[in-house]
């Protein structure tokens, strides 16, 4: 079983010096297709997580299915971390990147 | 037939044949084993962790790093959960009972998730043409396995969409 890491075990978090990609610069959240997470899965996952309507969630889902990925989320770098975190633990395909 | 999931009052009922209780309970214990003991190179660790961030390998690492732990315990609660229920059904008419409490419906949704990724990394579904499976192809019964636990996603599914239970 995996331990939590203690104070000691705990890297800092590195400060991002860079000011064109620190502090609050959106970081787009993208969900993938994939072939075996069902639709209707994807579409009660959307629900859960972001809290989106029925009929969003299942827009957003059609477009993963259809274009192979769909921007879901465009939020701060935490945010974005902890909607990742979320869907990769409903077993998604999704990644963050800064915002272009 | 009732089906594999079934409302029974404000609870949902899980009904199980004896094939199907062997079956959900190797795999669980199966994907269990791959997590807790990882063997170099086995694709499903790499499904079900994900990269995190592209364009930046650096803070890909420190996300996953991140979020790893957390990840592995929760996908290892949910199969300890369903091992659970497998072990407190009782036995009726043939097939094994069990009502399902609090967050379990969720717990057993992702642990069928999971198990169906594992067994589609493990085949490398990404590169199957379904079509092209004939009854011989080693991929024909995974497949079919995949198949059967996502009818029974789709059963749960149903039910939790009409209990409402995403607001």
């Amino acid at each position: 079983m995996a331990q939590a890491a203690g104070p000691t075990t705990t890297p800092a978090r590195e400060v991002d010096t860079d000011p064109e990609v620190s502090a609050d610069l959106p970081w787009d959240v993208i969900v993938w297709d994939d072939p075996v997470n069902l639709m209707s899965y994807v579409v009660f996952v959307f629900k859960r997580v972001f809290g989106f309507p029925d009929h969003l969630a299942h827009k957003l889902m059609l477009e993963v299915h259809e274009q192979g990925r769909a921007l879901v989320a465009s939020e701060p770098r935490e945010q974005a971390e902890r909607y990742v975190h979320a869907l990769h633990g409903y077993g998604l395909r999704a990644t963050m990147e800064r915002t272009s | 037939m009732s089906g594999t999931f079934a409302r029974n009052g404000d609870r949902i009922r899980l009904q199980l044949r004896p094939p199907e209780v062997e079956l959900l309970g190797r795999l669980a214990g199966e994907l269990r084993t791959a997590l807790d003991a990882p063997e170099p190179g086995d694709p499903v660790r790499s499904r079900l962790f994900p990269p995190a961030v592209l364009g930046d390998p650096e803070a890909d690492r420190e996300v996953r790093d991140l979020l790893a732990d957390a990840l592995l315990a929760d996908r290892l609660d949910a199969l300890a959960a369903v091992l659970e229920l497998l072990e407190r059904g009782r036995r009726s008419r043939g097939r094994l009972v069990v009502d399902l409490r609090d967050d379990e419906p969720l717990l057993v949704l992702g642990a069928l998730n999971d198990i169906r990724l594992a067994i589609g990394a493990r085949i490398d579904i990404e590169t199957i043409d379904r079509e092209q499976v004939g009854e011989d192809d080693p991929a024909a019964y995974p497949i079919a396995v995949m198949d059967h636990l996502g009818w029974w996603q789709e059963q749960l599914l149903v039910i939790l969409d009409g209990r409402d239970d995403t607001t």
